[in-house]
């Protein structure tokens, strides 16, 4: 469960992030639109502590990450934009440091099953991750997070730079994470992967969230819509539930 | 997790081709200056031991002659080469390596490496110490500039910090790690240099296996410190290239300006005379001393007096015993007076610049190491003195008991030419014998660049505690 509460950052005299609320509950799938500078990211980095609120509160699993940060940080898993992991060490020797930090290092099979099942092929587990695309490099990422078996998945565009089919393997492995009752939240530019994967969309802009609304209430076209009017709107908008 | 950290640090250090290549390269310059420093310093000694046994032979074998003129003949002390010296010469190519020792006066240890070597020896000798001192350090920095930057750079500080490691967890297990890789190239080179240690040249240094592993320590202890400094300005730089400079800027003024300036700033403070003033003071003051070969002297007539009065006779003819002999003595004991003060007062002033360079320890642990490992591998300014002096008691041994032989069996009345004496006297004087200070000795005189050292590695841990939540993902 990921909630935000009147949360709001600054950068010197520049509003990132202002009042925003919005809550992610277990088995949903809350994907963040906007364009870049909108806040998107902002908010995955103070979901992960990486930063912390001016004001508001971010809560994970009802834990109020300020003072709490170790705790929460167990309910959490990441995967960032730009992933490249460690060039000088293998796919398996990657996965087995990462899911070792959080939690139990996974023995040789196990961890090579887990890259197998997030779709990396077998002759390329031993490879060295400098070989890598970037696709492979995300299953990776993938498998890190499903090795941590956290309740709390954040995503910050995990799909830039994907090609298509890297993109659909991706979603695919989104949605089996929901199903395991996973809250996620994915800050992403992909409308379409927004509304494919998405049970909640919110659309961002100028560190506000302007729109939040439920993936089954609009179709692509009345989201891409939405999305162009918003960004082309100035000044006030009204924020619709 | 601090496990897990260390092997990966440890194992992405040990891949990367271009640590792959400055490694092998230090190791073999380390190689290198091992076998060739192991090979000069055996020559070296062999030469002053024999050159030694050749002195004394022909102090045995100069036939008869009056004990006085055996004094003048003189003897010849040669410093050792301490057994661990090939792995720091220190301050030997400086510092002479043989002395004459005669009657009358104490003279200067000469002929030292920088006399006849040109200006390139100024410039230090590539020794396993400087390859440690000052090269190991400069790989550590390539080793640690992008530590934290390139993590933040790939996005993988974001997700080690996602995993649940905290940034104090992560600092420590780069800190290990790095020092594991940076052990991994010194351990067996130091290893195969204790290996070289061959038992002739132990039987010179009993203690030496107790200095070479504190010699050891005071250098891991050196990497540690340098390897917490370096991850430490890594993980607060914005850049990598901030970090590269921040860290080549760092190691110039630690390992090049600071040495040079603390060396003049200890000079500008405590000042030593010149060599023409210092000798000056000491003819002047030999001057007004008791001239043994000088009967006008007034000095030499009182003292005249007292051996008269002693002995209750009015001439010296009357003397049961030798008033020459007597009288040499007295003057050699009155020039011992004034070389003492003279030479405590120069020893006092390097003495003080010294403590100068050990306190800037503190400052720069790069001096800590250097004057650790000078007092331990035998190459520093108290080894030098320590030299000096035992070839100085030697020397007054020696003509102590020529002038003795003189007073007591050379009878007045006889001429100085038909009083002669031969080697039955002569081997009655031992080869001289110089035993290399003991570790303790070495360790309370090096008391400070201990200090140092240990404020370092405790300061440096501090710190890192202290701020590596600080340290930012972003």
């Amino acid at each position: 469960m990921l909630e935000a509460i009147n949360l709001s950052k600054s950068y010197g005299g520049h509003q990132a992030l202002i009042d925003l609320n919005l809550s992610v509950a277990p088995g949903e799938v809350f994907c963040l639109l906007g364009a870049n500078g909108a806040g998107k990211t902002t908010t995955i980095n103070l979901f992960m502590g990486f930063i912390q609120p001016g004001a508001g509160y971010v809560m994970v699993n009802n834990l109020d990450i300020t003072g709490q940060s170790g705790e929460t940080r167990k309910h959490l898993a990441y995967i960032p934009e730009n992933l490249n992991l460690y060039g000088n060490l293998t796919g398996l020797e990657n996965l087995q440091f990462f899911a070792g930090l959080g939690g139990d290092k996974p023995d040789k099979s196990s961890a090579e099953q887990l890259l197998r099942s997030v779709g990396l092929q077998s002759d390329a587990v031993q490879k060295r991750v400098s070989q890598y695309s970037k696709g492979m490099r995300q299953k990776v990422g993938i498998a890190i997070a499903k090795a941590k078996q956290a309740d709390n998945l954040l995503l910050d565009e995990p799909t830039s730079g994907l090609d298509p089919q890297a993109s659909n393997d991706f979603a695919r492995l989104l949605q089996d994470m929901r199903q395991n009752n996973v809250a996620i939240l994915m800050a992403t530019h992909d409308l379409f992967r927004a509304k494919d994967s998405g049970t909640h969309i919110g659309i961002m802009k100028a560190g506000k969230l302007i729109h939040s609304l439920k993936s089954n209430e609009i179709t692509l076209t009345e989201l891409e819509h939405l999305y162009l009017e918003t960004m082309k709107s100035e000044g006030h908008v009204e924020v619709s539930h | 997790m601090l496990k897990l950290v260390i092997k990966k640090e440890f194992l992405t250090a040990l891949r990367d081709v271009r640590l792959q290549v400055s490694g092998a390269i230090l190791i073999a310059l380390m190689l290198t200056a091992v076998f060739v420093g192991k090979q000069g310093q055996k020559q070296i000694q062999e030469e002053r031991t024999k050159a030694q046994s050749t002195m004394y032979a022909n102090w045995l074998n100069q036939g008869t002659k009056h004990p006085h003129s055996a004094a003048h003949y003189g003897q010849f002390a040669f410093k050792p080469k301490p057994v661990l010296s090939f792995l720091d010469v220190g301050l030997d190519n400086y510092t002479g390596i043989s002395v004459f020792l005669e009657a009358h006066k104490q003279n200067e240890i000469l002929f030292s490496a920088a006399q006849d070597s040109n200006g390139m020896t100024r410039f230090g000798e590539m020794t396993a110490a400087l390859i440690l001192q000052v090269l190991l350090p400069l790989l550590i920095i390539f080793l640690t500039f992008n530590i934290f930057s390139k993590e933040r750079e790939e996005g993988t500080l974001k997700l080690i910090h996602a995993q649940g490691l905290s940034m104090r967890q992560l600092l420590m297990g780069k800190v290990w790690g790095t020092y594991l890789m940076v052990l991994l190239l010194f351990l067996p080179i130091i290893l195969l240099a204790y290996l070289l240690l061959d038992q002739q040249s132990v039987s010179l240094d009993p203690g030496v296996t107790t200095k070479f592993l504190l010699l050891t320590s005071a250098y891991a202890i050196y990497f540690l410190v340098f390897v917490l400094l370096c991850v430490l300005i890594s993980a607060f730089a914005k850049s990598s290239g901030f970090s590269l400079l921040t860290l080549l800027g760092l190691w110039i003024v630690s390992c090049i300006i600071l040495p040079k300036a603390t060396t003049n700033f200890a000079d500008k403070v405590y000042p030593t005379p010149s060599q023409f003033e210092f000798k000056k003071s000491i003819k002047n003051k030999v001057k007004k001393g008791i001239d043994g070969h000088n009967p006008s002297d007034v000095r030499f007539a009182t003292l005249k007096q007292q051996v008269l009065d002693q002995y209750d006779v009015e001439t010296i003819e009357e003397l049961p015993v030798n008033w020459s002999g007597i009288a040499m003595q007295a003057g050699e004991e009155y020039t011992d007076q004034v070389y003492d003060a003279e030479f405590s007062k120069i020893e006092n002033i390097f003495n003080q610049q010294n403590r100068l360079s050990e306190w800037a320890g503190f400052i720069n642990p790069y001096l800590a190491v250097r004057n650790l490992s000078m007092a331990l591998a035998g190459t520093d300014f108290h080894h030098h003195v320590a030299f000096a002096k035992a070839a100085e008691n030697y020397r007054r041994g020696f003509v102590k008991k020529m002038n003795k032989d003189m007073e007591v069996n050379h009878k007045p009345g006889v001429a100085y030419g038909d009083y002669n004496v031969g080697e039955e006297m002569w081997a009655s004087i031992g080869p001289f014998k110089y035993q290399l200070p003991g570790t303790s000795t070495i360790l309370s005189n090096q008391w400070r660049s201990i200090a140092a050292l240990a404020f370092w590695l405790v300061g440096l841990f501090f710190l890192s505690s202290l701020f590596a939540p600080k340290i930012s993902k972003l």
